[in-house]
């Protein structure tokens, strides 16, 4: 008996071992400290990348503007957003990848009480303006999302109404830009875009607070009057004061128009440029057609038929310029933020210069932009179908139409303008093989896992917007 | 000494020990139940069988003793292999348990010990791939984890064996990647004595959490006391696939997306001639006309004598079935088994060369395996196993949506004027990378593939290479302490070695690349067992087991891949990326899992038994507050058959049964902890990025409980007989990462909630109607049906997607749950969701004004449902003298998948339906006219006002005017398919030399030589052209199933097997 007893015991001391394992639920490989500046610099890439990346998986703007087509797979270009899961790649992009490290980042900056309270600032309106940018994009794209209880621990967080969000987002932007001290420092090298100067952020916020200001021109004239006039005085003067994303040659910080349609990182032959788009630059001779396409083998610019099957080689492709791995992935410019002060003069929300001046200076700043001279720009304006006084229409069409040009490549803020200014005139594909009843898209889908995984919630989105339609105009889209 | 032995009705019986008592000589009958043994006058022989009495005899003056042995009561006197390697008598057990016989398993040699289980073995489910050495996915009862594991788990000689497979997660969710199969089906199925299928959770409790899946226990041949024996077995099989579950193409139109007149036009070298459009990766293009002249993919191909030269615009002579060859596997074994009075061993060796029937693809096996016991004193025994595989293959089969599985151009993205002996042909010139898809039909040089390489450029260029060794086995030594307990203590260790290498050549359509994954795993467990077996009184006997379990894991990895492209061709290292590579995927993960378990059983007059067991587990993957989760068990039987009233000779066997037990289970590691995620740094300065998964340090063990009834007959001498089980399981408090919306800043969450509900039943009958003194028909049938249901998820979730796959259909777990009632309707774990067909009030479908079937909004819609109505086997052997037949028949009745390779190839304009003529007797693709000439596809149904549809979809191009597949859009619904098949699974003509002839062979103990097939024909299906099977391996949606892209065709295999016995 005595002998079993001592058999007994280790079988029973045995099961004490693995509380003494400290060490095995830990990820020895993964940090679970890290600097907060790392996670903003992660989040200029993902924001860049949504905006700039042509994958028909996540943007495909370029499409909708028609200033690409494409040669084969016709889904796209006809707007279906089923048979890829195109809402949820951006929806995720922003939320998961932009807006929740953005959030992290600031939750370290507060709760390190090592950092200067200017710096500490400083890095804090950095944060902020980042982030109120890339929830202008979610609300401009889908309209109601979730924004009080996002990033909570509530796993079916309800959608806010999006003007709602939208003035929260204006007060946020106010509230940061005094909270800046320009001559302290703020992230440095991590700061992509800026390396920390925090005077280029000062222009870079009140030229964000100007273009979301003018989003809502139509629906909220006052508003907008009050915040552009506020804006105005502060923002881009040059087009060295863009906000670009710096990639660079390599794989995965390369520009993903490269990935897509660089020959070193694919052979596919999937866009052409759009004849809607080239047609009109053909035109007027658009000193910018060089960079944008290359020259079939005439030595003319073509664009295929939109929303139909191209044959590659007929048609001009995207400019080698473009598919560069290291073009910057532009953010925000100041040929936009000039085609914005033309437009506040229209509207007489600011008297500084006329419209024509600002209008000049954006087409000039886009020209030279894209390699021409200040010459060729003025020459191009020369022309009369360019002139402000002379160019045909309203100023809506003026503006609406050379900014659709000045924002090639710039597909999604593209889209919106149209949405905005009403003009260029498009049209979805019609006749031939296309289906009745294609509608350009005027706001996106819901993400398609959201029936699913938020059904309430997302239902009642639906019901407040006027449905989750594609061709339900959001509240600042009055036209 | 020679002699027959058979049992008292007569049959012969092949393999009872025959020794000489006191003397280590020992022999075997053969399968005609025949022995030699030399034996001195006055010694004793002992004859011993299991399921028979022993018997001994004296030896007198005779040469012959033909001996015919008892019956060992019956049937319910089996011993049987249980968790912890514990023997007990069939008619102790209070659980089903299902054995099944080394014959069993290896009469038609397959290479993979899983796949030869398919059909024997009620409630188990097997799913292969028909890949070269593919995992094959091991599913008891239905699916209890909704994104957990759900396989069995493989125990060897108390060594557990995971079947986790360590294919990437893009692989697993359709993507490209090869499936490497996972370490279970590396087990040597001519070292396996018996293998016990453990369903339910009272028969793995001793096995713990891990077990939770049931367990597949496998017992190998071990050496017997006083005996000698050599086996050697050589054979060799043939494979060809089954051209029924391959694609058939139209023959009437060629390359083209654009219909009719899509040809481009040029001088290529012969005068301005229509050029076919090589850049298509598609057939809908200009008619097929033996009269035109027209330019193709050779015109290119400098070597070609076509360079420069147009060709007749005709249908491929030979299609890509040509591209698949004759697999051939060799399987050549040797074993040595025997022993002493007080030793035995066996060392077993075992050679399998595979040759795949895609071109360049190799597997090679060497198996070894040692075991030895030795009796060091009276009362100790110790022992030892040792088992050492070596895997190497070769050009494993590319999977999923890939430019690596030949399978994405023939089933989805290919031209039916392309001929695959002219791709060999173009290829094997000069090994380039001569496709059909070339970018451009203008230049003359500087021409590279668009979409799709050469086939064989890809198979010989851009194939995979792989090695696994794996070391297992165990030491371990049991002492007497008296005559009623006996101590066990074994240790074991288990260790895997993984190196894969995956390539893609300079001169591809992709980007160049050298990928390696580097992986070493291993195991150990120390058990200590004690054993008590002790007669309370005369009729009460008690049953103990009282242990421990100590296991430690511990998993590092490492996964790299160049960056940007290679600089140097045929250089296939991280050194020769173009770009500074990335920071290689690290992890190390480290589990440790302490166990106590008791177990109790008490028999009463071998009548009625009574067995209770609990067990305790305490795990790292769980927070330390909640670490330690016990749970218990409890079983009765009653053998009814032992009733002094029912003791007659018709009732051989009658056993009732019934239990519950719960088992509770831990998390999966690191799913406690925050840690960041690492991208790639943009040059110095360095990203970090908040993980997509949220971890939480909340959780606690999620547990399954389970409840039994069996019932067990036998009758007429066990000639006929059935059990029958019946179950019900639920795993409640899941541990998941369950899919979150984004807005939460994560994509998944863990959390500890959510129920599954399997129930079920399970029937394995047989019955001999004929047998004889040289003839006997037995026949073998298992039914199994389960129904799963999925209950509550978490909060007020009602679904989770388990994998959103291309082409815009999801697998998912949920419910329905009634808005007004609150009523909740569980529904089927794995279900498809997608867009259905719209139907009007009356039920009838929804035509557009496209003529296509019109679609509901919502893509959520359920679609199919992947799991089987039921499944079974039918096995029937036929024995005449030293000749049998066995033949197994394999059903599985139901279940859906859905087709992406349907979804893009009919959208091709590849299969036979998107050509010919439509009702109207007109061609298809010509146009749309309204009139009598009318082309186009009318779809039975009704517009949208409820009038009988007439409008015809137009089928001229793959440009929109497509009236199939993913160009025009139609509900997902469309493209689901019946699962279901009646399969030949495996016939085995084996035939035993008779004893006269091999005792002049002197040498040799017994010759059986066989004649074998392996999935020989498909009876019955319903996907027309692919094998219903094939699913994408044992990872995809939990290994659900329900989805096929790139599916490879089923193969048949043949050949023939000869054994000797020295």
């Amino acid at each position: 008996m005595k002998k079993l007893l001592i058999l007994f015991l280790p079988i029973l001391l045995l099961t004490a071992c693995v509380d003494s394992l400290d060490d095995y639920n830990v990820d020895t490989k993964r940090a679970s400290a890290v600097p907060a500046v790392t996670l903003f610099s992660n989040s200029l890439k993902g924001l860049a990348d949504v905006l700039t990346t042509p994958s028909v998986n996540t943007n495909n703007f370029r499409l909708y503007v028609q200033q690409w087509s494409t040669t084969t797979y016709l889904d796209e270009p006809r707007y279906n957003l089923t048979a890829r899961t195109i809402p949820l790649s951006i929806w995720r992009t922003l939320y998961r990848d932009v807006l929740s490290d953005l959030n992290e980042s600031k939750r370290l900056v507060n709760a390190d009480a090592t950092l200067l309270a200017d710096v500490k600032n400083n890095e804090l309106a950095q944060i902020e303006i980042m982030q109120i940018y890339a929830w202008s994009v979610l609300v401009n794209t889908f309209g109601n999302v979730p924004y009080t209880e996002a990033f909570s621990d509530n796993p079916l967080p309800k959608y806010d109404d999006a003007k709602t969000v939208y003035d929260d987002l204006l007060t946020r932007l106010d509230a940061a830009l005094t909270k800046i001290a320009p001559a302290s420092a703020g992230f440095a090298a991590g700061d992509l875009i800026y390396k920390g100067k925090m005077a280029s952020w000062v222009k870079f916020g009140n030229s964000l607070k100007l273009k979301l200001a003018m989003v809502i021109a139509d629906s909220d004239a006052a508003k907008a009057k009050t915040l552009v006039a506020a804006a105005s005085a502060n923002v881009f003067t040059a087009n060295a004061d863009k906000a670009a994303f710096p990639y660079i040659g390599t794989p995965p910080n390369y520009n993903p128009i490269a990935q897509n349609l660089n020959i070193i990182y694919s052979t596919r032959q999937d866009y052409v440029a759009a004849s809607t788009f080239v047609n009109p630059m053909n035109e007027l001779s658009d000193p910018r057609r060089a960079s944008f396409f290359t020259p079939t083998a005439a030595g003319t610019y073509v664009g295929g038929n939109y929303g139909f099957l191209n044959t590659y080689s007929s048609f001009s492709h995207v400019g080698t310029k473009i598919i560069e791995p290291t073009l910057e992935g532009l953010l925000l410019d100041y040929s936009e933020v000039e085609f914005l002060l033309a437009e506040a003069v229209e509207r007489g929300f600011i008297t500084t210069g006329t419209a024509a001046d600002h209008y000049n200076k954006a087409i000039t700043a886009s020209i030279t932009y894209w390699g021409s001279t200040a010459a060729e720009a003025a020459t191009y304006l020369a022309q009369p179908k360019v002139a402000y006084t002379t160019a045909t229409g309203d100023w809506k069409q003026k503006i609406g139409t050379q900014k659709w040009f000045a924002l090639y490549n710039r597909g999604y803020e593209a889209w919106v303008e149209w949405r905005r200014l009403d003009y260029p005139k498009l049209s979805p594909p019609t006749g031939g093989t296309a289906p009745a009843g294609l509608a350009i898209p005027v706001r996106l889908i819901y993400p398609n896992d959201e029936p699913t995984l938020n059904p309430v919630n997302l239902k009642a989105a639906a019901a407040a917007i006027g449905g989750d339609l594609a061709t339900v105009k959001l509240w600042w889209d009055k036209f | 000494m020679t002699g027959r032995v058979t049992a008292d009705d007569g049959s012969v019986l092949p393999g009872v020990n025959i020794s000489l008592k006191g003397t280590n000589r020992g022999t075997t009958t053969n399968s005609q139940g025949d022995y030699t043994i030399s034996a001195e006058t006055g010694g004793t022989l002992v004859f011993s069988f299991i399921g028979f009495q022993s018997q001994e005899v004296t030896v007198g003056s005779q040469s012959t003793i033909n001996i015919a042995l008892k019956n060992d009561v019956s049937q319910l006197q089996e011993v049987v292999v249980t968790a912890q390697g514990i023997e007990r008598k069939r008619n102790e057990l209070v659980y089903a348990a299902q054995q099944v016989t080394a014959e069993q398993i290896t009469q038609t040699r397959s290479t993979n010990l899983m796949s030869s289980l398919s059909g024997k073995v009620a409630g188990l489910d097997i799913r292969n791939t028909n890949s070269m050495g593919g995992s094959t996915s091991t599913v008891i009862r239905g699916y209890k984890s909704i994104t957990g594991n759900n396989q069995a788990l493989y125990v060897i000689d108390g060594v557990p064996v995971s079947n986790a497979n360590n294919n990437t997660a893009t692989q697993a969710s359709g993507g490209a990647g090869a499936d490497y199969g996972n370490a279970a089906s590396d087990i040597n199925p001519d070292n396996v004595a018996s293998i016990n299928v453990l369903k339910g959770a009272a028969a793995t409790a001793l096995y713990g959490s891990r077990a939770a899946n049931g367990v597949i226990l496998i017992t190998t041949k071990q050496g017997k006391k006083n005996s000698f024996d050599v086996t050697v077995n050589s054979g060799v099989t043939w494979g060809q696939i089954d051209k029924s579950t391959f694609v058939k193409y139209q023959k009437e139109y060629g390359a083209g997306y654009g219909g009719a007149k899509d040809f481009y036009s040029g001088d290529l070298g012969s005068g301005v001639a229509p050029i076919a459009s090589f850049d298509s990766d598609a057939s809908f293009g200009p008619k097929f006309d033996p009269n035109l002249q027209v330019y193709q993919w050779d015109t290119f191909d400098r070597a070609s004598p076509n360079f420069g030269k147009t060709r007749p615009w005709v249908a491929a002579q030979n299609g890509p079935d040509k591209f698949y060859e004759t697999g051939v596997t060799s399987n050549q074994s040797v074993s040595i088994a025997g022993g002493g009075s007080n030793s035995t061993f066996k060392l077993g060796y075992t050679r399998n060369d595979e040759k795949g029937v895609l071109p360049n693809s190799k597997l090679g096996k060497n198996l070894f395996n040692f075991s030895a016991s030795f009796d060091i004193l009276p009362k100790l025994t110790v022992n030892a196993n040792v088992s050492y595989s070596q895997i190497k293959g070769i050009g494993r089969y590319g999977t999923g949506y890939s430019g690596k599985n030949p399978n994405q151009q023939f089933r989805q993205w290919f031209q039916t004027n392309v001929d695959l002996v002219e791709q060999k042909d173009a290829y094997f010139r000069n090994q380039q990378n001569v496709t059909w898809n070339w970018a451009n039909h203008t230049t003359a040089t500087g021409n590279y593939p668009i979409y799709s390489d050469n086939p064989y450029w890809s198979r010989y260029q851009n194939f995979s290479n792989d090695t696994r060794d794996n070391f297992f086995g165990n030491t371990g030594a049991t002492y007497k302490i008296a005559s009623w307990v006996d101590f066990t203590g074994r240790f074991s260790y288990n260790g895997t070695s993984d190196l894969q290498e995956e390539r893609v050549a300079l001169g591809s359509s992709g980007t160049s690349n050298y990928t390696r994954f580097n992986r070493l795993f291993n195991e150990t467990n120390l058990d200590l067992i004690l054993n008590f077996r002790k007669s309370i009184t005369k009729d009460v006997h008690f049953v103990g087991v009282l242990g421990s379990n100590m296991r430690r894991s511990r998993e590092t990895s490492i996964r790299a891949s160049t960056n940007g492209g290679l600089t140097v061709p045929n250089l296939y290292a991280l050194s020769n990326s173009i770009n500074p590579i990335e920071a290689p995927t690290e992890f190390e993960r480290k589990i440790g899992v302490d166990g106590i378990y008791a177990q109790a059983s008490f028999g009463f007059k071998e009548l009625i038994n009574l067995e209770l067991s609990a067990r305790q587990d305490k795990s790292t993957t769980l927070p330390k507050a909640n670490n330690t989760y016990f749970y218990p068990s409890v079983g009765a039987n009653f053998v009814f058959s032992e009733l002094p009233a029912l003791k007659a000779n018709w009732l051989t066997r009658g056993k009732l049964s019934a239990n519950y037990a719960e088992v509770g289970n831990d998390a999966p590691w690191g799913s406690i902890n925050n840690v960041y995620a690492k991208p790639t740094g943009i040059g110095s300065i360095p990203y970090f990025s908040l993980p997509d998964i949220k971890n939480n340090s909340n959780l606690k063990s999620e547990r399954t409980r389970n409840l039994e009834f069996g019932l067990e007959t036998g009758f007429l001498n066990d000639r006929l007989g059935a059990d029958i089980t019946w179950y019900r399981s639920s795993t409640i408090d899941q541990i998941l990462p369950v899919n979150v919306t984004s807005a939460t800043g994560y994509t998944q969450m863990y959390i500890n909630s959510g129920e599954v509900q399997n129930k079920g039943i399970e029937i394995a009958a047989y019955i001999t109607p004929i047998k004889t003194q040289d003839f006997s028909w037995t026949v073998n049938v298992n039914f199994a049906r389960n129904r799963n249901k999925v209950m509550s998820l978490y909060g007020d979730v009602q679904n989770v997607p388990i994998a959103s796959l291309q082409g815009g259909v999801s697998i998912n777990a949920g419910f329905l749950k009634d808005a007004t009632t609150g009523k909740i309707t569980g529904l089927p774990f794995g279900i498809i969701r997608g867009t259905n067909f719209s139907y009007n009030d009356k039920g009838e479908k929804i035509v557009g004004t496209n003529g296509m079937y019109k679609a509901t909004a919502s893509s959520s819609e359920v679609i199919g449902d992947p799991n089987p109505d039921w499944i079974g086997g039918l096995s029937n052997t036929v024995k005449y003298k030293s000749v049998s037949l066995m033949f197994l028949i394999d059903v599985r009745h139901g279940g859906d998948f859905w087709s992406l390779d349907q979804w893009y190839g009919e959208g091709t304009g590849m299969y036979p339906i998107t050509a010919g003529l439509n009702e109207l007797g007109n061609p298809k693709r010509d146009p749309v006219t309204n009139d009598s000439k009318s082309g186009g596809v009318l779809y039975p149904g009704v517009q949208a006002d409820g009038s009988v549809n007439t409008v015809r979809a137009g089928n001229t191009d793959g440009g929109g005017s497509t009236a199939y597949g993913y160009p025009a859009n139609p509900p997902r619904a469309q493209y689901i398919y019946d699962a279901s098949y009646v399969k030949l699974r495996e016939v085995a003509l084996t035939f035993g030399v008779p004893q006269s002839v091999v005792s002049k062979l002197k040498a040799f103990k017994a010759i059986d030589l066989s004649i074998i097939g392996r999935n020989l024909w498909i009876i019955h299906k319903n996907s027309e052209f692919s094998d219903p099977e094939e699913g994408l391996g044992s990872a995809i949606g939990a290994g659900a199933g329900g989805y096929q892209t790139g599916s490879y065709p089923a193969v048949r295999s043949y050949g023939f097997n000869v054994k000797f016995r020295f």
